[in-house]
């Protein structure tokens, strides 16, 4: 019993890594231009079959696939910021609920004209991993790992570099970056553009152990959505705390409960939460 | 002599509320200029025109003799008009040096980052004693030194301060002031906006009187801190 609960907690945990990762994007925006990305899931779902037609048709390795879609997926994420969100950035929240929403749509609508709505799945396997009573799978393991990974370059990134800090300046305060000569506009597009890669990225490296639809995108949105109230909306590192959160979570009730309980387990948490502390665990600002 | 920046017969305002109507004013190199007068008078509305965040409705703005009227703000930033804002609007979740950073962002800045720090640390030790602390947990009087700081890393042309003393105690405010005095006497050109008009009159070389929008009176700070009806309105004698 103790045995089993151990196994299911890691794996749930090392889902929640990924979990994680994808709601760091969507907490990235928000964070930085205060709009709430509706096309979030339908991005994963980009991700996902990207990843998918890489490694069905041109035979690359899953992660070598994610790696190339990391740069498409920040010009995709450019695109979207140039065409739907950058004429609502100051307009008030509904209009760019609407705007994203209107991007899901359009990619949902594609997607499902170009692959129905079938199950997909990357054929892959990297084994199992025994340690102890715990036997992980390989993909699992390694998409943890990439996750943090991704989630370290972030920090660095944000914390050590020009543009980095340049968009944490936008985000702390959009009218003395501009005072300062900082180009908003660009720093706005970039963050887009990476909240929008951490969103793809994440939803590769599900495809290495997950069959997926082109709606698929919309449940792990919801997850985002509850991790980012757990963490802190603004705070990728909350984001990623959240993400373990809600991993370990999903990996423990099915042990008490029906599976089919633990989407109404964590959207009750989920409306606590936003009860009782609505600025989410690690308490950023909002 | 020679003038820096030039405002020819600007009116401006908001929307239909017009609050500017035909100011003029000229900063000359090196000087501190100073622009009084009470709350509500116009004297922000005149710096957000000058930056380049209103446009001016008539009349035009001259820098180094390059009509701007047109230009947007962060082009006037990159050619060394920079503003001190009110309320200092700080990175307050980023810390000293990362503040100071980001004051050095612009093209023009970059090269002199290390100079201007150097400067910077000189004027106030204390930014640099708190270099690795969050902005927003300094004291006010720690927050108004690194606002005018990050302004001087962006290696101004012309130096404009909103309301430097607001909010601050007396002894914080004169010791701002005797900075100004400091840069000023290092060739830098202020443009110093103040409700405290006492003290500003009593540090600048040149003063403006704005009032209801338009300049109520102008002249050497010494005369217009002497002349009898500004002694009447506005320093209570």
């Amino acid at each position: 019993m103790l045995a089993q609960i151990l196994a299911s907690l890691v794996d749930g945990i090392l889902l929640g890594f990924v979990y994680g990762l994808a709601a760091m994007g969507l907490s990235l925006i928000w964070g930085v231009m205060r709009v709430i990305n509706l096309s979030h899931g339908a991005i994963m779902a980009l991700g996902m079959f990207g990843t998918y037609l890489l490694f069905t048709h041109l035979g690359l390795n899953p992660y070598l696939a994610i790696l190339l879609m990391a740069p498409a997926s920040l010009l995709f994420g450019f695109l979207v910021y140039g065409v739907a969100v950058h004429r609502i950035i100051n307009a008030p929240y509904l209009s760019s609920l609407l705007a994203t929403f209107a991007v899901n749509m359009m990619v949902i609508g594609i997607g499902t004209a170009v692959f129905t709505t079938s199950l997909y799945n990357v054929d892959f396997s990297l084994g199992t991993v025994r340690a102890g009573v715990l036997a992980l799978p390989g993909t699992r393991l390694t998409a943890a790992l990439a996750a943090l990974l991704i989630t370290a370059a972030l920090y660095l990134f944000l914390y050590r570099t020009r543009p980095g800090k340049a968009i944490r300046a936008v985000a702390n305060n959009r009218a003395a970056a501009e005072l300062m000569s900082i180009p908003s506009a660009q720093v706005l597009a970039l963050s887009f553009g990476i909240g929008t890669m951490l969103a793809a990225l994440a939803g590769g490296l599900i495809t290495t152990f997950f069959p997926f639809t082109i709606l698929s995108g919309s449940g792990y949105q919801s997850k985002s959505f509850v991790i980012c109230v757990l963490g802190g909306l603004g705070n990728p590192l909350g984001a990623l705390l959240g993400g373990l959160i809600l991993g370990a979570m999903e990996g423990l009730i099915p042990i008490a409960l029906p599976v089919s309980w633990v989407p109404v387990v964590e959207f009750t948490l989920f409306v606590l939460i936003l009860l009782i502390r609505p600025s989410g665990l690690l308490g950023a600002r909002t | 002599m020679s003038t820096v920046l030039e405002i020819q017969n600007v009116s401006s305002g908001y929307g239909e509320v017009q609050i500017l109507w035909g100011v003029s004013l000229r900063l000359e190199a090196g000087k501190l200029t100073t622009l009084v007068g009470s709350n509500g008078v116009g004297k922000t509305t005149l710096l957000r025109t000058v930056t380049g965040l209103i446009r001016p409705w008539e009349g035009k703005i001259f820098f180094q003799g390059r009509d701007i009227t047109r230009l947007p703000p962060h082009t006037r930033a990159d050619m060394g008009l920079v503003l001190v804002p009110e309320g200092r609007q700080l990175f307050t979740d980023m810390s000293v040096a990362e503040n100071l950073e980001m004051g050095a962002f612009s093209r023009r800045a970059l090269p002199h980052r290390q100079r201007n720090l150097e400067r910077v640390f000189d004027l106030f030790p204390r930014l640099k004693e708190r270099m690795y602390q969050k902005a927003g947990t300094l004291s006010g009087g720690e927050q108004q030194m690194l606002a005018v700081a990050r302004g001087l890393m962006a290696e101004p042309e012309v130096l404009m301060i909103d309301e430097l003393s607001l909010g601050l105690s007396p002894i914080l405010s004169l010791n701002l002031f005797e900075t100004l005095r400091r840069l000023r006497a290092e060739g830098l050109t202020i443009l110093l906006v103040e409700q405290n008009i006492h003290m500003a009159l009593a540090i600048s070389d040149y003063a403006y009187v704005l009032n209801e929008g338009r300049i109520w009176m102008e002249g050497p700070a010494r005369q217009v801190a002497a002349n009898e009806a500004v002694k009447q309105a506005y320093l209570g004698v």
